[in-house]
């Protein structure tokens, strides 16, 4: 339903978007998912009409909404937002906050209030003031607020990073479910790779402005398609390797891996829980314990390799490893990229 | 209840007793209105009462819908909009704060009465003989008085209806917009409700300045309290009857100030901080920027520019003719009222806020508030207020120095100086006192346990912690003591020694002879001592506004 088509915004020398595209369909979720200021907000804003793009196009249902002709000015798109602070009207009562953008006599105004009021699971807040209720309740009045004009999408800005740890993982379990429910598209931009991962079914890696990789929370985990995107989203241990006549030198042995890819191969890039560890006596050892974090479920063992690098590599919390232990590390799945940080392939090992 | 801080107690009682000098005026007219007995209060409800009303209700509704209407809409287009001249006329805005109201009727008086160059020229295009043949608006009325105060005080509703329309959040008129409200509907919707507490501080500043003007009234024959307080006085020295008139002129400025404080409370719910983003300006061109600054000139043309340019244009005229010895004399004594003031004021209102913070006890506070209120008192009410203690006071020693020593001590109080640098404490002392609490306000309570558990007692933490830290406040303080103090003319013309004068009370006196360009000189001075606070100001609001701004 919402189509970006080389979207570009720049401010003076500052190009906050560059040439970024993106569709969206009906009924869907969309995570926007970056560091903060690699351009994800001016994004969404631009797809909102609260900005004017320097190049591209925004589309909805094929039409165009922002481009170098036409811009629809926000009241007009009918997309409903929530922002990082909530932005309720702070002199109107929760209910008149609801009823803001509500159009109709007075009496469908109430009924629409008071559906999204029981939807959020509030009714009983309808004539407080913002001031006197909680974050988490501005939060779902936010909520309720921009669903009560019936929007065709939503679009949030960071939702929830003014909530605290606990409520965070409540109000996105909820938030969502009554979005399910209302069946409204939605964009969501964050930095919090979790709740990118938890709350929507698509995922958008941006840095810098630009698109890095689209895909399913799964597929930008498993298969990162640059260097930066695996450490951002997860743990990632970064190793120097070389080709070597037919196979890939790493420092934990020398790996199988398709000339053509080996060659390209600089940087093997291996998540802490694809490594493997064994005690090993000192000869056959190729590292030895450095520390050791364990936090019941897991324990994250660091360990010095021969070669001199340092991984990090999650351990089976029933056998405790102790310091200067001499082990040996294998990796049972890796990921090849080549000198500019570009993956070029991914294997496992049977 | 004993107090934590041991050296609190003298604190107490030094900043009790300086809280209850200060309010001497007003119990002092509290007991001379009763002495009166009931006749004086029928005889003011017979005579000059309902036209004291009359008048101030029409100049309450005047002034009041002028400053709004003109802050209002200044204050929008500056805030909101974006046209050629904008950053201009962003500070131009403030400049007719630096015209005194008695200033600018003397400019106007001489412009437009009869015999001014306006109707002179007038006559002379369209032939008129005199003034039955044509109707031309006499500036010396109700309605005059009413366009004067309202060029002079609309900064006050501009100056903080756009600071609140900056500091708002961006993000709520996204959010209005993106509920499916225009800008022109999010506006009104959002942004001015939101700004109504501070448009109402604005409003209800500029009417209690109203109620206290003198000049203006007094040069526009138009009768008000103030005017009549002076009358009472100078005409019948009927004591009880001024203290009635200024009891019930400060019943009427107590609604104000209860409004405006409640408007300052409510303001606190309706700013929220916020992530600020770009606001985004609506740009304006073509026919409407230059109707958008022709808009902001008008009030800055006719409360600054042309008033301001007149003046220079007839000191130039006239100087040669003024008594330039005169002049200098009346400069020198408001220089050093002006400074002896503000330099007292700073002191006292830094201890009394001081001993306020450190005090605990409600009585205390509630002096101190007192206090703050004499600001709102009008000069006239201040000055006789002053005067009937220290009058008494100077009659009872003389008395009993001639009953016991057979010598006069004479009005060695009342006639003097020093009356008149108490009176104006009185009124301006809330300037400095407000400036440093607020200053006080910014440093936590835990700065001063660190001090004092590093060894410090209560002085030494004001001279070490305090002091550096508001330094830069009480400056402006000072500053805005002694510009008041040089524009102050009732309490003055009331109180000044014989054969004294300011540049204030000598252009009024030079205006009430009708030699209004003989003033402009000493006019001249005062607006452009006036001028200080102005730049402050705007520097003040430069600071506090957002750097993308």
């Amino acid at each position: 339903m919402i189509e970006c088509r080389n979207l570009a915004k720049s401010y003076g020398k500052l190009e906050a978007v560059s040439d970024f595209s993106l569709h969206l369909e009906e009924h869907e979720f969309l995570s926007i998912l970056g560091p903060s200021g690699c351009g994800k907000s001016t994004l969404l804003r631009l797809i909102a009409g609260l900005e004017v793009p320097s190049q591209g196009q925004v589309l909805l249902q094929n039409r165009e909404i922002s481009g170098e002709k036409i811009i629809l000015p926000p009241e007009h798109r009918k997309f409903g937002m929530i922002f990082q602070d909530f932005a309720l009207f702070p002199h109107l009562s929760v209910e008149s906050n609801i009823a803001y953008g509500v159009s109709g006599s007075r009496n469908e105004k109430q009924k629409r209030v008071n559906e999204l009021l029981e939807l959020v699971s509030l009714p009983h807040l309808a004539a407080k003031m913002p001031h006197q209720i909680s974050g988490g309740e501005q939060q779902r009045i936010a909520v309720a607020r921009a669903l009560a004009p019936r929007p065709r999408l939503i679009l949030m800005d960071e939702p929830f990073s003014n909530l605290d740890y606990q409520l965070r993982l409540q109000l996105r379990r909820d938030i969502r479910d009554i979005l399910k429910h209302e069946g409204v598209a939605t964009i969501i931009v964050t930095h919090d790779q979790v709740e990118a991962i938890t709350f929507s079914d698509r995922v958008i890696l941006m840095h810098n402005g630009k698109l890095v990789q689209a895909g399913t929370p799964t597929e930008i985990y498993q298969y990162p398609k640059t260097l930066w995107a695996s450490s951002f989203v997860g743990e990632a241990n970064h190793l120097p390797v070389e080709w070597q006549d037919t196979s890939l030198n790493s420092p934990f042995g020398l790996l199988a891996v398709p000339a053509e890819i080996g060659k390209e191969t600089q940087i093997l890039m291996v998540r802490p829980e694809d490594f493997r560890i064994e005690y090993a006596p000192d000869e056959e050892a190729n590292g030895t314990v450095k520390t050791v974090d364990f936090s019941g479920s897991v324990q994250i063992v660091s360990v010095e390799l021969k070669s001199g690098d340092t991984i990090q590599v999650s351990g089976s919390p029933h056998y405790l490893w102790s310091l200067k232990e001499p082990v040996k590390i294998t990796a049972e799945r890796y990921l090849c990229f080549n000198s500019s940080g570009h993956s070029l392939e991914g294997f496992a090992e049977e | 209840m004993k107090s934590p801080i041991h050296s609190s107690g003298s604190w107490n009682l030094f900043t009790l007793s300086l809280a209850l000098l200060f309010a001497l005026p007003f119990f002092s007219l509290l007991v001379t209105a009763g002495s009166g007995g009931e006749n004086v209060w029928r005889h003011l409800l017979s005579t000059v009462m309902p036209g004291y009303l009359k008048n101030t209700f029409w100049l309450m509704v005047g002034v009041g819908s002028g400053t709004l209407f003109l802050g209002v809409s200044t204050s929008w287009l500056i805030s909101m909009t974006e046209f050629p001249g904008r950053r201009m006329m962003e500070w131009a805005l403030l400049l007719p704060l630096a015209f005194p109201g008695y200033i600018i009727a003397m400019v106007y008086v001489e412009l437009l009465e009869y015999s001014g160059p306006v109707q002179a020229q007038l006559r002379l295009w369209f032939g008129w003989q005199n003034s039955q043949n044509y109707w031309f608006p006499r500036i010396a009325s109700v309605g005059g008085a009413i366009t004067m105060l309202s060029l002079v005080l609309y900064p006050y509703v501009y100056l903080l209806a756009r600071t609140t329309f900056l500091q708002q959040s961006a993000t709520l008129l996204e959010a209005s917009r993106m509920l499916g409200k225009s800008t022109r509907k999010s506006f009104l919707l959002i942004a001015l409700p939101l700004a109504r507490p501070a448009i109402a501080v604005g409003v209800s500043l500029a009417m209690m300045e109203t109620l206290a003007d003198f000049g203006t009234m007094q040069l526009f024959a138009v009768q008000t309290f103030t005017t009549g307080i002076y009358h009472t006085w100078f005409g019948t020295y009927n004591a009880p009857g001024a203290a009635q008139l200024s009891l019930s002129l400060l019943i009427f400025i107590s609604f104000f100030i209860f409004l405006e404080r409640y408007s300052r409370k409510q303001q606190r719910f309706h700013t929220q901080s916020s992530i600020q983003t770009t606001q985004t300006r609506y740009r304006l061109s073509g026919i409407r920027a230059v109707l958008a600054l022709s808009f902001c000139l008008f009030p800055v043309v006719f409360g600054f520019a042309l008033p301001a340019g007149l003046l220079i244009q007839w000191a130039a005229e006239s100087w040669r003719g003024v008594i330039l010895d005169r002049f200098f004399s009346d400069a020198g004594n408001s220089l050093i009222l002006a400074g002896i003031t503000a330099l007292l004021g700073v002191f006292f209102g830094l201890l009394m806020a001081f001993g306020s913070r450190l005090s605990k006890r409600r009585r205390v506070h509630w002096a101190a508030r007192l206090v703050s209120l004499g600001y709102a008192f009008p000069g006239p009410v201040v000055a006789l207020g002053v005067l009937l203690p220290f009058a008494w006071f100077d009659r009872t020693m003389n008395a009993w120095m001639e009953s016991t020593f057979g010598v006069s001590s004479g009005y060695f109080l009342s006639g003097t100086l020093f009356i008149l640098v108490f009176a104006y404490l009185v009124r301006f002392l809330a300037l400095a006192y407000g400036t440093a609490e607020t200053g006080f306000g910014r440093i936590t309570s835990e700065i001063e346990d660190a001090s004092r558990s590093l060894g410090k007692n209560s002085w030494q933490t004001l001279k070490r912690v305090h002091l550096p830290l508001i330094r830069g406040s009480m400056l402006a303080a000072g500053l805005l003591v002694f510009v008041d103090v040089m524009k102050e003319l009732p309490a003055t013309l009331m109180l000044q020694p014989f054969n004294f004068s300011t540049l204030a009370t000598r252009a009024y006196g030079y205006a009430t002879e009708e030699l209004l360009k003989e003033s402009s000189l000493w006019c001249l001075t005062i607006v452009i001592v006036g001028l200080f606070p102005v730049v402050y100001l705007n520097r003040h609001l430069r600071e506090s506004t957002p750097q993308n701004y």
